[in-house]
């Protein structure tokens, strides 16, 4: 297996971000560059601090080099990287290589993106209206365009092959609501019922709900990765980066479905690496962020890294688990279904502030890391004595990443 | 470089797409091809440029008997794409061909894409689409020389039981 002399060597020390809105009325660049303003205000750093940059970007964000401008920063190693979901843990990775490289010392990691009001992830708008050619040829004359409909095959062949119902789907979304309802940055702050889900209007039969998909939204988010030494000396607790692996594919890339089990997801491959890389197990892990693009995402997710034995990840999103107050809570802050859709940064940032013990949510002293852990709406979603976390991101069935952290 | 309308949406075929504009070429002719390693000789369902199993660059375009089985599908209640509308709900299914089925490897097969069309080329309808089903190509003649490969249903007796969600 893999071994790692890097475990506990970086941290993150800074995580902001914009507010989540449907209808920002401003640039990526301006959303950008406020995100990673508050990550460097969180941190406690200054502009020449700040000597690294990395984004992801759809053709939808804008480059490091225009933000250079609007901080004052001038890095000694940047990157804009194509790249959706499953790109932040990834770019956690590459910042420390580049670190360790020498090429910088301290590297913020940025996404902007209009996802609502201008270059929608569902096709509308720009997408759509491009003429179709390359691979589009074998799916966009059929009508299918959207994530959801290219996931939605191995979606169906799973609720075949497992028996999966919509009703089990449905708890993933009552739990990642009940989250959001204590975040006050969440877009989508109401509580929702399984009967909820169920009676929304459906998108794709017979694997999603509206209510199971994830909800397009204007944002910028920002972590900022440097060396533990560093961390020492800065503003905020360091979280320490124990683990990462990512971006990691199945077999067959884009055309995995050419492959069999077309069930199985790309945490398969990762799930063994990146344990072994942070050196803890399963049990260890107190907190999970898993990228909830649909509810069937998390439960694939849940499946292939492990948590539960395949076939089994309907009950264990039913069994209480992921729900605060359980056993290991998964999206704490409501996630892309209820808090915005950020192509998986603000997973991430969750984490990062769960293992500070300072989740912003209702509790008068969340900043000085007094909770109440009363998880009824409207209160705290402080997950108690929280010392390990998980991230797994999703690019497709076939892409993902994940990176585990400590306190 | 030949750009068509279908559906209100806009193809374009480019002279130089060594992928996808010989299979459009074939689909004209009312023929569905796959890829075939000019090395090893197996057949890929996507029609790539290098050989997933020997590396190999050498191809040539392979007819294929166009029957095959549903091996997946979704019904797009909601679409995204306004030309679409008035088909919705409508399936969209993954056909796993007859050819090279479970070779080399247990899981793998030739997979395509299409809408499932009933005998007039309209969608079929929801409750008659399940995994397993026997299906066959189609082809739909556009404008200007352009055809889409289709399946519909043969009729034939699957091979195992089929599954749907509306059981």
């Amino acid at each position: 297996m893999v071994a790692s002399n890097l475990r506990d060597k970086y941290c993150i020390v800074g995580v902001g971000e914009t507010e989540y809105s449907r209808g920002s009325g401003r640039t990526t660049r301006a959303l950008g560059a406020e995100a990673i303003r508050n990550a460097m205000n969180d941190a406690g750093l200054k502009p020449q601090d700040i000597d690294g940059m990395l984004s992801y970007h759809g053709g939808d964000s804008t480059p490091s080099t225009a933000i250079q401008y609007d901080l004052g920063l001038r890095p000694n190693f940047y990157m804009d990287c194509s790249g959706g979901g499953s790109s932040t843990e990834a770019l956690v990775g590459l910042a420390m290589g580049a670190i360790e490289a020498g090429m910088a010392d301290t590297v913020a990691i940025f996404r902007s993106m209009n996802g609502y009001s201008q270059i929608r992830i569902g096709g509308t708008g720009v997408r759509a209206a491009a003429p179709i050619s390359g691979p589009d040829l074998m799916k966009r004359p059929y009508g299918l365009i959207s994530a959801v409909q290219n996931f939605a095959f191995t979606f169906t062949r799973h609720m075949m092959e497992y028996g999966v119902t919509s009703e089990d789907l449905a708890h993933i979304k009552v739990a990642h609501s009940n989250h959001a309802s204590n975040n006050p940055k969440a877009l989508m702050k109401q509580r929702v019922s399984v009967e909820d889900v169920l009676n929304s209007r459906w998108i794709i039969r017979p694997c999603a709900h509206l209510l199971d998909c994830c909800l397009e939204t204007d944002n910028a988010t920002c972590v900022i990765v440097t060396s533990a030494e560093r961390a020492r000396d800065l503003k905020q607790k360091p979280v320490y980066i124990m683990g990462v692996q990512g971006r990691g594919t199945k077999p067959g890339g884009d055309f995995h479905y050419q492959h069999g089990p077309i069930t199985r997801v790309a945490g398969h491959y990762i799930a063994p690496r990146v344990f072994d890389l942070a050196g803890v197990t399963h049990d260890d892990v107190d907190v999970t962020g898993c990228y909830d693009a649909f509810t069937y995402t998390v439960l694939l997710q849940f499946e292939d890294y492990g948590w539960c034995e395949k076939g089994e990840g309907k009950d264990y999103v039913r069994s209480g688990t992921i729900n605060l107050g359980g056993r290991r809570p998964n999206n704490t802050s409501g996630g892309h279904l209820c808090e915005g859709y950020t192509h998986g940064m603000n997973m991430v940032i969750e984490n990062v502030r769960q293992l500070r013990g300072t989740v912003d949510d209702y509790c008068p002293l969340a900043a000085e890391g007094i909770h109440t852990h009363d998880y009824s709406e409207g209160h705290c979603r402080q997950v108690r004595d929280a010392e390990i976390s998980m991230n797994m991101g999703w690019g497709t069935p076939a892409v993902g990443s994940s990176l585990i952290m400590r306190r | 470089m030949p750009t068509y309308e279908y559906r209100g949406q806009l193809i374009s075929i480019s002279d130089a797409d060594s992928e996808y504009k010989g299979y459009f070429e074939a689909a004209s002719a009312h023929r569905l091809v796959v890829k075939k390693c000019s090395d090893c000789g197996l057949l890929r369902g996507e029609p790539g440029p290098g050989c997933p199993w020997c590396t190999s660059l050498a191809w040539e375009w392979q007819e294929v008997s166009g029957k095959g089985i549903i091996y997946s599908y979704q019904i797009v209640a909601h679409t995204v794409i306004p030309s679409f509308r008035d088909w919705a709900p409508f399936p969209i299914v993954l056909v796993e061909l007859d050819e090279q089925r479970g070779q080399p490897d247990p899981g793998d097969g030739l997979r395509i894409t299409a809408n499932l069309v009933d005998a007039d080329m309209e969608p079929e309808r929801e409750e008659n689409v399940a995994i397993g089903k026997r299906v066959e190509v189609v082809f739909f003649d556009g404008e200007d020389g352009f055809s889409l490969p289709q399946f519909r249903l043969t009729g034939e007796v699957p091979e195992n039981e089929v599954w749907t969600h509306q059981a």
